[in-house]
C-alpha cells in the first residue's frame, strides 16, 4: 500500500503541532547550555526556557511551577509517583488502592511493590469502566498510604470522577496519585480543586514531543518521594539527569496550546466522533465499550460482534487504529481493560479503538466509515455460519 | 492497548483475503457433501461444502471465521480441492497450504483445523457412497 493510512490513533500518540515543532527547533538551534549550569549565560538561558515551560505546564493543571518535576514521560512519572511515594511512606503503612483498568505503567509498578511486601487492592470498575468514589472509600484501610486512579482510561476514554476520589482521599488523609496521560487538552485538570497530590503528565499525547513528561508533586504541605533515578540531584533530588531543554520547551508550548484550544478542539471532535459512531453502528451488531456519557470526546472503542479480531484489523489496514490484540501466538492476549468490563476474549479481540485528534479531518471520518461499512459486512459474509 | 507483534502476510494471503474465491455454502442436495471443524469460541472455524460428480469434487465452497491466514487458506483450498477424489482428501495435509501461502509457524495450528474439516468432508462423502 503506497498511501499512508488514515491516522485515528491519537490516544497512542499525537502528531507534533507545527507550533510546538517551531519552538523546539528554535531551541535546538540557539540554546545548547545545560540548565543546571547556573554559572554562565549559556546555562542561564537554558534554565530560563525550562522555567518558562514549567510555568506553562503548571498553569495548565492549576499547579505552582515549583511543584512540576520533569521526567521522560508518563511511564516514568507513574513509576516515580507510585513507587516513590509508597517507599517513602512505608513506615506508615504498606497498603495501596488502585484499579484493574489502570495503565501498565501503574500496574507493573504496583507489582514491583507487591514483591517488596506491599499489598494492593485492585478495584474492579462497573460495566461502564468507571471507578466509583464509594469503592475507593470502602477499600481504604488504616494502613493505606496511597491511592492511584487514572483520570481518563486510555482504551475506552471513560473519565473517572477524580475530584470526588480526591476528596475521599484528602478526608482520610491518604495520598492520591492520578495518571492524567490522556487528560490534558481533553478534560479540565486542576490539581488544587481535585485534591490531587501526585499527577502524571506527558507531552506526546498533547501534540508535543515523545520522550518527555512531568510529575506534579504537591509542595504545600510537601509530599515525600524516594527517587527511582539517582545522580546529579536535579529537580530537587526527585529526578536526577540533565534536563532535555528542547523537549521541555516543546511540552510547555504544547500544554499552553492544549489549554487555550481545548474547548474548540473538543467541540469539533465530539461532532466528528458522533458522526463516526453513526457510520460504524450502521453495520449492526456493534457496541461501544465504556460509559456512554462520562467519556472524553476523542476516543471511541467499539466491539464488532461476529468478526474475528485479527481479520478485522487486517481488513481495516487503511485505518491506523489500535486493536484489542493480535492472534499470533506471541501476543494472543486480549485487552485486560475490556475483559474487566465484562467482554469475552473473543469480543475484546474484535474491538478497535478509534481516537481522534486536532488534525483529524472530516475526510478522515468519511474514509473510516466507508472502510468499515465495506469490510465488516464482507468478513461477516465470509464467516456467515462457519 | 496491546501491542500486537507484526504478523507476516504473503502476497498470496493478501490476494485471497481481499478477494476470496468460492465463499458461501452449497444448498443441501443429494450430490452435495459438507463438513465443519473448529469453533468460534476458540477463534477458528471452517465450513466446507462440495458438489460430487462421479468420483470427484466438481466445486468446493468455504466459510471461515478466523485470522487472515485462515480466510486465505479456506479460499485457496476451494481451488485446490477441485477435481479431487475422496482418497486425495484423506491424504491432504495442512503443510501444502502452509507452504503455498507462506503461513508463519505460529499460525500453523489454525491450519490443522482446516485439515480436520477436509478429513470430515472425506468421511461425509464416504458415508454417502
Amino acid at each position: 500500500m503506497s498511501e499512508l493510512p488514515v491516522y485515528l490513533d491519537n490516544a497512542a500518540t499525537t502528531p507534533v503541532d507545527p507550533r510546538v515543532a517551531e519552538s523546539m527547533i528554535e531551541c535546538l538551534r540557539g540554546v545548547h547550555g545545560n540548565p543546571a549550569s547556573a554559572g554562565h549565560d549559556f546555562g542561564r538561558r537554558a534554565r530560563a526556557l525550562v522555567e518558562k515551560a514549567r510555568a506553562q505546564v503548571a498553569e495548565t493543571v492549576g499547579a505552582r511551577p515549583e511543584s512540576i518535576v520533569w521526567t521522560s514521560g508518563a511511564t516514568e512519572s507513574d513509576n516515580l509517583a507510585v513507587m516513590g511515594a509508597a517507599r517513602f511512606y512505608a513506615d506508615r503503612g504498606r497498603h495501596i488502592v488502585s484499579a484493574k483498568t489502570e495503565h501498565k505503567a501503574v500496574l507493573d509498578a504496583l507489582k514491583q511493590l507487591e514483591r517488596e511486601g506491599f499489598s494492593v487492592t485492585y478495584l474492579k470498575p462497573g460495566p461502564g469502566g468507571i471507578v466509583q468514589p464509594g469503592q475507593v472509600a470502602e477499600a481504604l484501610r488504616p494502613d493505606t498510604v496511597l491511592v492511584s486512579i487514572m483520570h481518563v482510561n486510555n482504551e475506552t476514554g471513560v473519565v473517572n470522577d477524580i475530584g470526588a476520589i480526591g476528596k475521599v482521599c484528602r478526608e482520610r488523609n491518604v495520598l492520591f496519585h492520578c495518571d492524567a496521560a490522556q487528560s490534558v487538552g481533553r478534560v479540565p485538570v486542576d490539581v488544587m480543586a481535585m485534591n490531587i497530590d501526585l499527577l502524571s503528565l506527558n507531552a506526546h499525547k498533547v501534540y508535543g514531543p515523545k520522550g518527555t513528561g512531568a510529575l506534579y508533586v504537591r509542595r504545600v504541605p510537601p509530599v515525600g518521594l524516594r527517587p527511582v533515578l539517582f545522580g546529579g540531584g536535579q529537580e530537587g533530588g526527585f529526578r536526577s539527569g540533565t534536563l532535555a531543554t528542547h523537549q521541555i520547551v516543546g511540552m510547555g508550548v504544547a500544554f499552553e496550546l492544549a489549554k487555550a484550544e481545548m474547548e474548540k478542539d473538543m467541540e469539533r471532535l465530539r461532532d466528528l466522533r458522533d458522526r463516526l459512531w453513526q457510520g460504524l453502528s450502521a453495520v449492526g451488531d456493534v457496541d461501544v465499550n465504556g460509559d456512554r456519557d462520562q467519556r472524553v470526546s476523542n476516543i471511541l472503542n467499539v466491539t464488532f460482534l461476529g468478526v474475528e479480531g485479527e481479520s478485522l484489523q487486517f481488513a481495516l489496514r487503511r485505518l491506523a487504529v489500535s486493536a484489542g490484540a493480535a492472534c499470533s501466538s506471541a501476543s494472543e492476549e486480549s485487552s485486560y481493560v475490556l475483559r474487566s468490563l465484562g467482554r469475552t476474549d473473543q469480543e475484546a479481540q474484535s474491538s478497535l479503538r478509534f481516537s481522534l485528534g486536532r488534525f483529524t479531518t472530516d475526510a478522515d471520518i468519511d474514509i473510516a466509515i466507508t472502510e468499515v461499512q465495506r469490510e465488516v459486512p464482507r468478513l461477516r459474509q465470509i464467516a456467515r455460519r462457519a | 492497548m496491546a501491542t500486537p507483534a507484526a504478523v507476516f502476510y504473503s502476497p498470496l494471503v493478501v490476494d485471497h483475503f481481499d478477494h476470496p474465491r468460492s465463499v458461501g455454502r452449497l444448498n443441501d442436495a443429494d450430490d452435495v457433501v459438507a463438513a465443519e471443524a473448529g469453533s468460534r469460541a476458540l477463534g477458528t472455524q471452517f465450513h466446507l461444502s462440495a458438489r460430487v460428480v462421479g468420483d470427484r469434487l466438481s466445486s468446493v465452497h468455504f466459510e471461515a471465521y478466523g485470522c487472515p491466514h485462515c480466510v486465505a487458506a479456506g479460499s485457496w483450498l476451494t481451488q485446490r480441492l477441485k477435481d479431487s477424489t475422496a482418497e486425495d482428501l484423506q491424504r491432504w495435509s495442512w503443510r501444502e497450504v502452509a507452504e503455498a501461502l507462506e503461513v508463519p509457524a505460529e499460525k500453523r495450528g489454525h491450519l490443522l483445523i482446516l485439515e480436520d474439516a477436509v478429513r470430515r468432508l472425506a468421511e461425509a462423502w464416504q458415508r454417502r457412497v
